[in-house]
């Protein structure tokens, strides 16, 4: 069942976010990390954009970007059309009620030392919502998640990992929020307590009317539960578009070894089908290659790809790539940075 | 068919803790031989680490208990003196661990922890195992050798560090090989260069891999035959294609239908209620009982289920038929 | 809320938990209870009037009569230790209080902050805690003058960067938890994260560290007096008491032994709970591994 194809909730447009590399405030002229290094994404009212990407694509980053809990070093994010990027502290407060986040870890993401009930109950201190009855509110929130209401005095180390993501998502709604970034949400947890989140979420978003920025290194699951997907990999976005689209006929040589790379639990297709086995390692963000930053690794890489930095460009099945291999398009790097021959002939070498 | 080189026989662990006694693995029977992979899927809790633990002789006792066989080549290693096992780690039986990150030691070069091994059990010393070192690092594919055992692990990156792990658990030939989640930490794209590897060294050197798992993903792949556990039993067991094809018992069922699978859309995910059984609280009939949705009669609730045949080398350890289930129209 | 005093309830209950099951940890509780009696009905416990003088019993040896003895001047060295504990207490607690608020304070401050705020108050931490401590209180003094106010806040302010050194590194690690940046996503203020996410996850080692300092604050203040820098006469302290009797350990070996040994088990006591508390501060290891049984490395 399709979601209404709604009006643009969330936009992204050119995100970079660069951290200095080591230890800070040891002088000028250091090298830089950078983490997100132009992310455009656009999320529609009432749909899950799913992100995927291997650990240093920049994903989680993107997220917590999203939200300023680490600032952009440039770029702008609109939400519902203000610009949050320019948002003072007062008004990010409010912006922060009508956006959730749930974390990864769900080991950490609790405060060991408060009541789970006091935890799904902070939005509510924070924003002044519920002053009568929030108490009631928080046990409502447990019912909604799937979970004893009685159990909300009990402490975090008492429940286990999929409690403790049932509890983090109960507390992520207690602001009645429109909009959630959910950063891995299912990744530490066993295969079948991941199907119990997955179903939850989607039938949360159904109820609620929810908007889901889903993050994850797991195709398959972000498959399952996404509208639209889009992959980043090394800050960039290489590849989006429609679900089916995005994992039936990837556009994009790095979609596609990701693609044919995920484990198919069906022995008689796991041993039919082609598999690309991508060579090396994820380059050091410290120091990405020139032009496109996959042509390290990409089985395609041509003459361009080393000096032209790819645009996301419209492909026949209608996904946007960021590949050469489309047409070139793109802006030519700078003469210094032009790679030696060599640089390109021996991709394996490099390594973070 | 060739004679196991590993049988494990009705081994139980038991750990001593304070709030009484928990009984992590409950009667595991199976076996490896030369070329073969076996796979243990299971999730966490299930005993599936614990139990290759054992093997090695590496559960502390106390506050462990270890009861039943393990054969090595028909030595006994339940109850070997420490001497005896030690020899035996690294030397005939190799094991690779989940996390790269923290099973290289920091402070010392990759080579000097591969040279490390040669010289415990090889002898080999000097430029000689230095030679060696590098051979085995070229053979698990990482460019550049003979510049890499200079490196200290954390200027490599974690695929490369599971490579080193890989290539320090080959140092000495060994003639089967646990690998316990070896990809789990690691990207999609790097999980695969591995299992190729592994794949490929197997086929060259005739080594039993015996391979520990939460992915019935990966399983898929890799392995000959599929052991599958719950609450510290094997609950089913079968060639592989076998088992995807028709699983039958419940919970391998349940894993199965709870796998989002890529390019498949399914509405919605299958899921298994509940949560795994206390090992120091176990339910006296079937461990699975609880959250079984095929569960039939009292029966499943007062007796534990053992593995009976229920088709060629497949064996399952439940009550319920799936042969019966359109007969009786559950 | 109610939630909340269930909690410290248990903590407390946890704390008395594992006290109990110490039996060295419950003989320092012991002591440290009987110190505070003393310190607070000194005059009602003590058998003579600490400071009465009795010419005609002068430097007598335990007995009956006089326990600990009488000093040269035929004062009870029994009352005056009982009576002295209450300075002691006194310095000690006030002084632990001062370095306790200020050391956390700035330890929280420059770990949660960062940046230049953080190397601006850790290296004036540094430069007190360059300084031998006692030789720091006795510059301090020196400025301010002797007296007992002024050695409680000397001792206060040498205590200083070591709680803010125990604190700032604890928020260093806390402040990177996901907890408390799933706090400030939900619109949390800094000072609520502050108060309620950083704080108490950062006070079991503050208050191990305060136990540790009520030990040496009370050994602080017994050098300060003994050097005749801290209580004046004739108010009774351990440490005056010390520095009192050393002239006539050949004579009367009594006067400095028992205040001596008054320290030493108190500085022992306070110890020994420390470490109790330090066990007893971690309730979720311990439930952790209960839990979790012998599930090994899964």
């Amino acid at each position: 069942m399709a979601p209404e194809p709604g009006d643009e909730l969330l936009r992204v447009e050119d995100l970079r976010v660069h951290f200095p590399a080591g230890g800070r405030a040891l002088g000028k002229g250091r090298d830089v990390v950078r983490a997100v290094d132009g992310v455009s994404l656009s999320v529609r009212r009432g749909e899950t954009l799913g992100l995927v990407g291997e650990s240093g694509s920049g994903k989680t980053t993107t997220g917590l970007a999203l939200l300023r809990l680490v600032e952009p070093t440039s770029g702008r994010v609109w939400f519902d059309g203000t610009d949050v990027t320019a948002l003072r502290r007062r008004d990010l407060r409010a912006f922060r009620r009508r956006v959730g986040m749930v974390f990864q870890d769900p080991f950490a993401s609790l405060n060991p030392r408060r009541s789970v009930g006091a935890s799904v109950a902070e939005p509510m201190e924070i924003h002044g919502l519920h002053r009568e009855g929030r108490d009631r509110r928080v046990a409502e929130l447990f019912e909604m998640v799937g979970l004893d209401p009685a159990l909300r005095r009990r402490y975090p180390h008492e429940f286990s990992g999929g409690q403790r993501q049932r509890i983090g998502i109960a507390r992520a709604l207690a602001a009645e929020p429109d909009f959630l970034v959910l950063d891995e949400p299912i990744a530490s947890l066993d295969v079948s307590i991941q199907a119990q989140v997955v179903n939850l979420l989607r039938s949360l978003q159904r109820e609620l009317g929810l908007t889901y920025l889903f993050i994850a290194h797991d195709l398959a699951a972000v498959q399952h539960i996404s509208d639209r997907i889009a992959v980043l990999y090394l800050g960039v976005v290489m590849e989006s578009g429609a679900r089916d689209a995005v994992v039936g006929e990837p556009q994009h040589p790095y979609t596609r070894s990701l693609v044919s790379a995920v484990p198919i639990p069906d022995p008689e297709r796991e041993r039919r089908r082609e598999r690309i086995v991508l060579v090396g390692d994820v380059p050091s963000p410290l120091d990405p290659p020139s032009g496109c930053n996959f042509r390290t690794r990409c089985p395609d890489v041509f003459a361009p790809c080393g000096t032209v930095e790819p645009l996301l460009q419209d492909t026949p099945n209608g996904n946007l790539a960021a590949c050469h291999l489309h047409g070139v398009v793109g802006r030519e790097v700078p003469r210094s940075h032009h790679p030696d021959s060599t640089q390109v002939a021996e991709a394996e070498g490099r390594v973070g | 068919m060739s004679e196991p080189l590993l049988e494990v026989a009705d081994l139980r662990i038991r750990f001593h803790t304070r709030r009484g006694v928990a009984s992590v693995v409950n009667g595991v029977t199976w076996s490896v031989r030369p070329g073969e992979t076996v796979a243990i899927v299971g999730e966490s809790g299930s005993g599936k680490s614990v139990s290759t633990l054992a093997i090695l002789g590496l559960v502390p006792q106390p506050p462990g208990e270890v009861s039943g066989s393990v054969r090595f080549e028909g030595r006994e290693l339940v109850g070997a003196s420490d001497a005896d096992l030690r020899r035996m780690r690294g030397n005939d039986i190799a094991m690779v661990f989940q996390d790269p990150m923290t099973s290289l030691n920091p402070v010392l070069t990759v080579g000097r922890q591969i040279t490390e091994a040669l010289e415990l059990h090889l002898g080999l010393r000097g430029d000689a195992a230095r030679r060696r070192a590098a051979e085995l690092l070229d053979q698990v594919g990482i460019p550049s050798p003979d510049r890499r055992l200079d490196s200290y692990p954390h200027q490599m990156s974690g695929g490369m560090r599971q490579r080193v792990m890989i290539a320090i658990a080959l140092a000495c030939d060994p003639k089967v090989l646990i690998a316990d989640e070896p990809t789990t930490a690691l990207d999609v794209t790097i999980q695969a260069q591995i299992v190729e590897l592994i794949d490929g060294l197997q086929a060259e050197r005739g080594m039993g891999v015996v391979w520990i798992t939460h992915d019935l993903g990966v399983v898929a792949g890799l392995a000959d035959r599929v052991l599958v556990m719950y609450g510290g039993q094997v609950v089913e067991e079968a060639p592989v294609s076998r088992l995807y094809a028709s699983p039958a018992h419940p919970y391998t069922q349940g894993l199965l239908a709870a796998l989002p699978v890529l390019g498949e859309h399914r509405d919605e995910l299958q899921t298994i209620a509940g949560l795994p059984p206390d090992p120091s609280d176990l339910p006296p009939g079937c461990l699975f009982w609880p959250r079984c949705p095929k569960r039939l009669d009292a029966r499943c609730q007062t007796e534990r289920p053992v593995l009976r045949p229920a088709g060629p080398d497949h064996r399952v350890a439940t009550f319920y038929d799936a042969g019966s289930e359109v007969a009786s129209g559950a | 809320m109610g939630a909340v005093a269930v909690s410290r309830q248990q903590r407390w209950l946890a704390f008395l938990r594992v006290v109990v099951a110490n039996r060295l940890a419950a003989a320092g509780l012991v002591v440290i209870v009987l110190l505070a009696l003393a310190a607070i009905f000194g005059e009602f416990l003590a058998p003579y009037p600490p400071s009465d003088l009795d010419v005609t019993s002068r430097l007598q040896p335990p007995s009956g009569a006089h326990p600990f003895g009488t000093d040269e001047l035929g004062r009870d060295v029994l009352s005056r230790v009982i009576v002295g504990a209450r300075v002691s207490v006194q310095v000690a607690a006030i002084a632990v209080g001062i370095s306790l608020v200020a050391g956390v304070l700035t330890g929280l401050v420059a770990g949660y902050y960062g940046g230049r705020v953080d190397t601006v108050l850790m290296r004036l931490m540094d430069v007190l805690f360059a300084f031998p401590a006692i030789l720091l209180a006795i510059a301090i003094l020196a400025v301010l003058g002797p007296g007992l106010t002024n050695a409680m806040i000397a001792i206060g302010v040498v205590f200083t960067p070591i709680f803010a050194r125990i604190t700032r590194a604890s928020v260093l690690s806390v402040r990177e938890e996901v907890y408390v940046r799933a706090a400030r996503s939900l619109g949390a203020s800094d000072a609520r994260l502050i108060a309620l996410h950083v704080l108490p996850n950062v006070l079991a080692p503050v208050i191990v560290q305060t136990s540790i300092s009520l030990a040496f604050a009370i050994l602080n203040e017994a050098a300060l007096s003994f050097l005749g820098l801290g209580v004046q006469p004739p108010r009774p302290s351990w440490g005056r008491m010390l520095f009192e009797g050393r002239g006539f350990v050949r004579q009367a070996w009594w006067m400095a032994v028992f205040p001596g040994a008054a320290i030493f088990v108190t500085v022992l006591s306070f110890n020994v709970l420390g470490d109790a508390l330090r066990d007893a501060l971690d309730p979720r290891q311990k439930s952790a591994i209960e839990a979790r049984g012998g599930g090994g490395p899964a």
